[in-house]
């Protein structure tokens, strides 16, 4: 106590020069139009710049848990939009479209797997198309409460029902195992016509994708074999090497077909 | 002491008087006002409170304001010379800062050119500062201020030397 009584008392000028110019700005401002005007223009600018270097701060700190929101926001508007772009192209038989993220991707082995952060719990079935915001991806493969695997187009084991969009000729897209771009067109007969730059898409006549679901584009074809068969290399439209996230397709009446199917 | 705070008071009275009858009616060129009432803060004995320097400066200050409506530019720039009376003394004379009547004699002419000089520059300076109180006037405040301090260092100074003499 005594050291801040002595410490007030050595600097007595100091705070009286404190008080009193104080209290001769107080009286400038009350009674100055011009400096009050001033005044308040200094004030405007120094409260304008705190704040926004105060905001500048707190979004910096912040921009974890607002990427995590806008991660989250651009997944729901994507979802909106391929619901929107597959109910423009299919038929109505899906029952569901739900977003996920890629947990794990490989696309240099023979047969290629994918996980993602979804499972049974958020409604994922056996079987499910699973397509990128670019095109056909692959099929669920095995389903975990949390998450499920997905056997990617990447995968030689893979044979997936596809046509060409122009001519809507029926074939099979598979993968040979060599360039992770190009998928195999096959099953398309000599006789068709095609050319390249032509789409292809999904053909509908499976329990996995609807019809329409875009794959790729015709890059190069041979029309020399022997077989009676076109051999087609598709680019695919989605980058299997960048993937993040991914939409399943629910259909309904995979059980029903199959029942059907067993009688 | 009582005849010495007597003398004291009516010499600050009279400079007051002298500031506020004639010196503040003086308008030369539009703008020169000499600030004589600086006088007081001058020859202010360095050996007496400095706390009452200050407290002085306010009071003056702000008789000057009332008078010329400058609503606290006058009492802003007296308390703050005040403020740093000690300091302007410690640069202007050295180690003759601590003579009782440094300011008047017992030091050289230049150290009390530059104490008297330093004293009212920098009470101009704030004074026009806070007048115009604007950055983009800044050429006309050093321009205001420094042709101002001239004015009034050279009627204090015929003042001081009118006395000294005496």
């Amino acid at each position: 106590m005594q050291s801040i009584i002595n410490s007030i008392v050595k600097n007595r000028n100091l705070i009286i020069y404190l008080i009193l110019s104080f209290i001769t700005f107080n009286f400038l401002y009350n009674n100055s139009t011009l400096h009050s005007n001033q005044l308040g223009k200094i004030s405007t600018f120094l409260s304008a710049t705190s704040s926004k270097l105060s905001s500048s701060l707190s979004s910096y700190f912040s921009l974890i848990e607002e990427n995590e929101k806008l991660i989250n926001e651009n997944l729901k508007l994507k979802n909106i939009d391929a619901k929107y772009r597959l109910n423009q192209i299919v038929d109505n038989s899906l029952d569901s479209i739900s977003s996920a993220r890629v947990i794990v991707n490989s696309i240099n082995k023979n047969k290629n797997i994918i996980i993602i952060d979804k499972g049974t719990l958020d409604g994922v079935n056996l079987e499910s198309g699973v397509i990128s915001p670019e095109g056909a991806v692959g099929i669920v493969k095995n389903v975990t409460k949390n998450y499920a695997s997905i056997i990617s187009l990447l995968n030689t084991d893979l044979k997936l029902n596809a046509v060409l969009q122009n001519s809507s000729t029926i074939g099979s897209i598979s993968w040979d195992g060599i360039n992770p771009k190009i998928l195999k067109l096959n099953d398309i007969p000599l006789s068709s016509s095609l050319k390249v730059g032509d789409t292809v898409i999904t053909g509908g006549m499976s329990f996995y994708f609807p019809k329409g679901i875009l794959i790729g584009k015709i890059v190069n074809y041979d029309s020399n074999s022997l077989e009676g068969y076109y051999e087609i290399d598709v680019e695919s439209f989605s980058d299997f090497s960048s993937l993040s996230n991914l939409y399943i397709l629910n259909k309904g009446d995979n059980k029903e077909i199959k029942s059907l199917l067993n009688e | 002491m009582n005849r010495e705070l007597f003398r004291n008071i009516s010499f600050y009275t009279l400079i007051i008087s002298l500031q506020l009858l004639i010196f503040n009616q003086f308008n030369l060129f539009g703008f020169i006002t000499p600030f004589v009432y600086l006088i007081i803060f001058i020859f202010y004995k360095i050996s007496y409170d400095k706390t009452i320097l200050i407290l002085l400066g306010f009071l003056i200050g702000f008789i000057m304001d009332l008078s010329m409506q400058t609503y606290g530019c006058h009492t802003f720039s007296s308390i703050t010379v005040c403020f740093l009376r000690t300091r302007i003394e410690k640069s202007s004379f050295g180690v003759n800062a601590y003579l009782p009547l440094a300011m008047i004699k017992g030091t050289s002419t230049l150290s009390r050119v530059a104490f008297f000089f330093s004293i009212i520059i920098i009470h101009s300076l704030l004074y026009y500062s806070l007048i115009f109180f604007k950055v983009s006037l800044l050429g006309t405040i050093f321009l205001y201020a420094f042709i101002n301090a001239i004015a009034t260092f050279t009627i204090i100074w015929i003042i001081a030397r009118l006395t000294t003499n005496k």
